[in-house]
């Protein structure tokens, strides 16, 4: 209830799409002269550079096994040290940034296809609003990474599994959202407008409505990337993400339990990368909000 | 083992009268300090106290302080009397006669009797993991209500080393737990400690149980029993499974005791004058155990392939960090029994001979699940070098990890999608060579036969084993047996592994062994 | 007041009724065999049928679904694999475990999180500010269970400070407790803290702009009055309902809090249940937890219909 009336201004104020091309390039201006939203995007260029180019140029096999270099500390020789099997923690690391990044891509790319679609048509068609919102409260109702646990561990443990289990546990929260600003855009006078003049519905939702929705959106998918790479290092830390040895930050965190004392390095290397990303992330969506959703609320 | 063969070839000739009422040579054991709380620290999820049905190191780390057996074996695993006063052995080996100590008290106040005795057995035969074990017995029964006998169909040499055996023993239940369902047992005993608590994956709580009454024949605590005494209050037994903590843990005395000390950090305590490392060489043999009723661990030329990649120095290494020694077999070298039959088997670390056998099997990238733990350390960190090595050599393992007690139990069933489980072999060896091949034999069969078909030789060659009165066919009998399961691939053990135990200095009487005994240990204040 | 309860506790049953069948259908849906697990060690297929049987499971869909709401009914959610003890008993034998810590944590949640709130929106652009800022972003992107290992390692390994783990009960010993629940309630409140703190803020900016702040000021009310009196007395109502997700993100984050630190509270059951493949376990926590969340839903709902006069309940 709260959120719907908050958006109500935010949505408004962008207006029909005639002026929308301009605008775009103010937006992005405002955008990067946006401080958190600097450090946001300079924090998470680092880490996804990082995901992609340094396995590239090393090429060093994260489960290649060395057991004359075990237990090594970070240094010039091993820039992250080793784990209790000889392994590079940088190159061990570095994968587990791609696959964090990945997993958390597809889970924001799902929820923007399949949370609009829901949030659009509950929003817009009255009819089925009812029944959709209580699959959505009822799904919600479950803590996010309960219901995760409780979806991999009935389908399995892989990273295509975590990735549906993710985009399962988060989609209702985004299509909440969509759904609110449907709801609002739905009542404006230019929409009012369209359907007097007897355009269709498709036509209707494609042209006048998501693109005015897409703010709040795009706000919270950025939210959701932080949370899909926290929550995917959660399931695997608690055993129930991709299966060892696949490097996943929660992996090699929970391998490294059993050294806290003598290699701290194993854990705090992949836990500092996580929070990083998750920070990088949680500043650039501050950032959106702050320019393209001034008064929305932190959303959960 | 040694005083074991002295009783059985008395045993021989005529009656055997096993009733150790030693003379009282010094008064027996009494606390030097009572009370406290010892809090150990174990590295496994308890996942049962049913002791009958359950054989886990972390289940019996618990429960043999609660049950007592008539029978088991004194600190150099030979078979001593624990609840039976006396025991005789009739000279046609087919009866077996024990006269039971009276005035002995479950936790729940009742006396024991042989009903409960009767019951326990009983008991066993329906669901007790090593019900075999009673196979060649044809009934028991109790005269009255301190005899029990136990008639035999035909003389087995090892049926005393069988009936003591600690590893699933028949423990004395109250008879109302007769038909208990398997892992819902009350944990009802006659030992020196009761249960106050049992929180599966987080703790166990025990007390002193008041009513407890020594075992009059011994004078101080030995192996499972002799004059069993319990000097501190409770008993908190907390499951630490990281070892980082398990170790912080010691140093600031919030454990007093705990299993299993990392190599890594026994340097550090060595120094530290408040706590005291107990080694235990050979503690047990790292193994894993091929399941061959699902492929592709069903086609023996596959099982080769795996055996022929291994490289086990790297894999003790990686899972004691150093603290190992090769190993050919179930058996230790020193042992009565050790054999390094089938060492041509062990090590061959050939990536080509693997990649032979596995054309020779046919086999095209079906995956190898690795059933591990996280719980013990050792054994995750040997599935992960297998698994590399296995890839190395072109098979597709995957690993699947679970907690200890769920890999028990989906060991225990053959459908649930598993290859090789891991595990290690501590009991079993010290209890000697026949309690080993049990493993092999119906109605175990930890390599899951097709079918539940058992391989006619093992079967055969563990009949020789049990019933050869000589025992240098005995011994002959198990060089062949190890052979054979080597050669089949029915097991592939690694290697022997040493553990390291730790106490407080100020736990007192903690001596080193297979499983942590609290009777007879009190706290220095 | 009344009809504001009622309507709220109507309009959860459809969302209690779906939440019972999304449990009852996600166990349904896992592959493997349950008897076998149950059957213990060398269970005959017999013996398996009749595992089978005793659960019910070899009946159709539609009659394990109705004898599923009849025990519910009863308050019967099964019982654990396990534990081999009813769900419910195990549940609500570790529920003040989970709550102790989790009433600690919200503690240091509000405490932290409403003060530095104020804080920064009393000194809004000031070093306060920035700092207080600063410090919510990195509460609400450091990942709690690798706070929670850093403490352990810092606290407990090196300085040997505090346990590295378990729980003391603290009606036994109240020092026990603190002991070892601290770290795990500075863990689990750290991502809340920064939420409330980036809440509070903006409510108070919000608020500290209205005419009637104003007015007070201009009376020449001291500060703190103010502030105590007429600002946080209005940006209290949509903390209130901040407090119903916090409560939801803490029972959530004991999940893995419980787990890094072995407290052997309602979190680390599930977890374990759900390693260990113990269904009725998984069902039935899941189910309670889920209850009790919309349970605190309706609560928190209704704390704020009672705080706030002007939300009325018209339907829709």
């Amino acid at each position: 209830m709260a959120e719907s009336a908050a958006s109500l201004e935010g949505v408004a104020s962008h207006g029909p799409p005639a002026a929308r091309a301009s605008r775009r390039w103010e937006t992005g201006g405002r955008l990067l002269r946006h401080r958190s939203f600097q450090i946001g995007l300079g924090l998470f260029l680092l880490v996804a550079l990082a995901a992609v180019f340094v396995p590239m140029l090393s090429g060093v096999d994260p489960n290649k096994l060395s057991m004359r270099t075990r237990f090594e500390p970070p240094g010039s020789e091993f820039l992250f040290g080793t784990d209790n099997f000889g392994r590079s923690q940088l190159s061990r690391v570095v994968h587990g940034a791609r696959l964090s990044l990945v997993i958390g891509s597809w889970v924001v790319i799902l929820n923007a296809v399949f949370g609009t679609l829901l949030g659009a048509l509950s929003g817009y068609f009255r009819r089925l609003d009812n029944p959709l919102m209580r699959l959505n409260d009822a799904l919600m109702a479950f803590p996010a990474i309960l219901l995760a646990l409780g979806v991999t561990a009935v389908l399995g443990r892989s990273i295509p599994n975590v990735i549906l289990a993710l985009a399962i546990v988060y989609l209702p929260r985004t299509a909440r959202i969509v759904r609110a600003s449907v709801l609002v855009l739905r009542q404006t006078e230019f929409v009012q407008a369209a359907i007097a003049a007897g355009a269709g519905h498709w036509r209707i939702l494609r042209r006048h409505i998501l693109p005015n929705a897409m703010a709040p959106v795009i706000v919270q998918l950025s939210f959701l990337f932080a949370y899909a790479v926290l929550t995917e290092a959660t399931l695997s830390f608690l055993g129930l993400g991709a299966e060892p040895p696949t490097p996943t930050w929660g992996n090699i965190m929970a391998e490294g339990r059993n050294y806290m004392r003598e290699a701290p390095w194993i854990i705090a290397i992949p836990g500092g990368a996580l929070a990083i990303t998750v920070l990088a992330l949680n500043l650039l969506g501050d950032g959106l909000r702050d320019v393209l959703d001034p008064r929305l609320k932190i959303q959960q | 083992m040694k005083a074991w063969m002295r009783l059985g070839s008395v045993a021989a000739p005529a009656v055997l009268v096993l009733a150790l009422a030693s003379p009282a040579l010094a008064a027996p054991f009494s606390c030097p300090k009572k009370g406290g709380d010892l809090v150990f620290a174990g590295e496994a999820k308890v996942n049962s106290l049913d002791q009958m049905a359950s054989n886990t190191i972390s289940t019996r780390n618990v429960a043999m302080n609660i049950f007592e057996s008539l029978m088991t074996r004194d600190e150099n695993f030979n078979p001593i009397l624990e609840l039976a006063d006396s025991m005789t052995e009739s000279p046609d080996h087919l009866t077996y006669t024990f006269k039971i100590r009276e005035g002995v008290k479950f936790h729940n106040g009742k006396d024991l009797t042989t009903a409960d005795v009767v019951a326990s057995f009983d008991r066993y035969a329906k669901i007790g993991i090593e019900r075999s074990n009673l196979a060649n017995v044809e009934k028991w029964e109790a005269p009255d209500k301190y005899t029990f006998v136990i008639r035999m169909k035909k003389p087995q040499p090892t049926f005393i080393e069988d009936l003591s055996s600690f590893s699933v023993p028949i423990v004395i239940i109250p008879s109302e737990q007769r038909d208990a369902d398997p892992l819902r047992l009350e944990p009802i005993g006659t030992g020196p400690f009761q249960l106050v608590e049992y929180v599966a994956d987080s703790h166990v709580k025990l007390k002193r149980y008041e009513g407890y009454k020594p075992n009059p024949h011994f004078e101080e605590r030995t192996g499972f029993g002799g004059y069993k005494v319990g000097c501190v209050d409770t008993v908190t037994y907390r499951i630490v499974t990281e070892p980082g903590a398990r170790v912080a843990g010691l140093e600031t005395g919030e454990l007093m005791a705990v299993e299993d000390v990392p190599t890594k950090s026994q340097a550090a305590l060595k120094n530290n004058k408040n706590v005291v490392l107990l080694g235990l060489q050979n503690f047990w043999i790292q193994i894993m155990l091929p399941n061959t009723s699902f492929p592709p661990t069903d086609n023996l030329a596959f099982r080769k392939a795996v055996q022929a990649a291994l490289d086990m120095d790297e894999i003790m290494d990686a899972a004691t960090d150093g603290a190992y020694r090769l190993n050919v077999g179930f058996q230790y070298p020193g042992g009565a029994f050790y054999t390094d039959a089938g060492k041509e088997t062990y090590n061959i670390k050939n990536k080509e001979l693997a990649k032979k056998y596995l054309q020779e099997a046919g086999y095209k990238g079906e995956p190898l699940i690795l059933l591990t733990n996280k719980d013990y350390t050792s054994m995750y960190n040997a599935a992960l070098v297998v698994s590399e090595q296995l890839k190395a050599a072109g098979i597709n393992a995957k690993l699947d990890v679970v907690d200890w007690p769920t890999s028990v139990q989906r060991q225990m069933n053959e459908k649930t999608g598993w290859n090789f489980f891991f595990t290690g072999y501590g009991t079993q060896p010290a209890l000697g060579a026949l309690a080993t091949m049990k493993f092999f034999t119906p109605p175990q069969n930890v390599y899951y036969p097709k079918d539940g078909k058992s391989d006619p030789d093992l079967v055969a060659l563990y009949a020789e084993m049990s019933n050869n009165p000589d025992i240098a066919g005995r011994k002959a009998a198990f060089a062949k047996m190890q052979q054979v399961i080597l050669e089949r691939v029915y097991a592939v053990p690694f290697g022997s592994l040493t553990k390291v135990q730790a106490t407080r200095a100020n736990v007192k009487n903690f001596k080193p062994f297979r499983i942590p005994r609290f009777s007879n240990v009190w706290i220095d204040q | 007041m009344l009809r504001v309860i009622l309507h709220r506790i109507a309009g959860a049953v459809p969302v209690v009724l779906l939440v019972t069948l999304i449990t009852f259908g996600l166990m349904r849906l896992i592959p493997g065999d349950v008897s076998a697990a149950l059957g213990g060690v060398s269970s005959t297929p017999e013996q398996r049928e009749q595992i089978r049987h005793n659960l019910g499971l070899d009946r159709p869909y539609y009659v394990q679904l109705v004898r599923w709401y009849a025990d519910l009914a009863r308050g019967d959610l099964g019982r654990s694999i396990f534990l081999g003890k009813g769900v419910t008993e195990s549940t609500f034998e570790r529920l003040p475990v989970s709550l102790s810590l989790s009433a600690y944590s919200l503690i240091i949640t509000l405490l932290l999180g409403i003060v530095s709130g104020i804080l920064a929106a009393l000194r809004q652009n000031s070093w306060v500010d920035q700092a207080a800022m600063i410090f919510a972003m990195i509460g609400i992107s450091l990942p709690n269970f690798w706070l929670g290992l850093m403490m352990i390692v810092l606290f407990s390994v090196h300085l040997g400070w505090l346990p590295t783990g378990g729980y003391v009960p603290f009606q036994e010993d109240f020092l026990g407790w603190l002991r070892t629940t601290t770290m795990p309630a500075i863990s689990l409140a750290l991502l809340q803290v920064g939420l409330l703190a980036r809440i509070t803020r903006s409510t108070m900016l919000e608020v500290l702009r209205q005419d009637y702040v104003r007015t007070a000021r201009a009376k020449g009310l001291p500060n703190y009055l103010v502030v105590w009196k007429h600002a946080l007395a209005n940006a209290l109502i949509p903390i209130v309902t901040v407090v119903g997700i916090i409560v939801s993100l803490l029972i959530s984050g004991a999940v893995v809090t419980e787990t890094v630190f072995s407290i052997p509270g309602v979190g680390q059951l599930l977890t374990s249940a759900i390693l260990n493949r113990d269904y009725p376990m998984i069902q039935g926590g899941l189910l309670f937890v889920a209850l009790l969340l919309v349970g605190i839903n309706i609560l928190v709902d209704i704390a704020y219909a009672w705080l706030d006069p002007r939300v009325r309940y018209d339907g829709g």
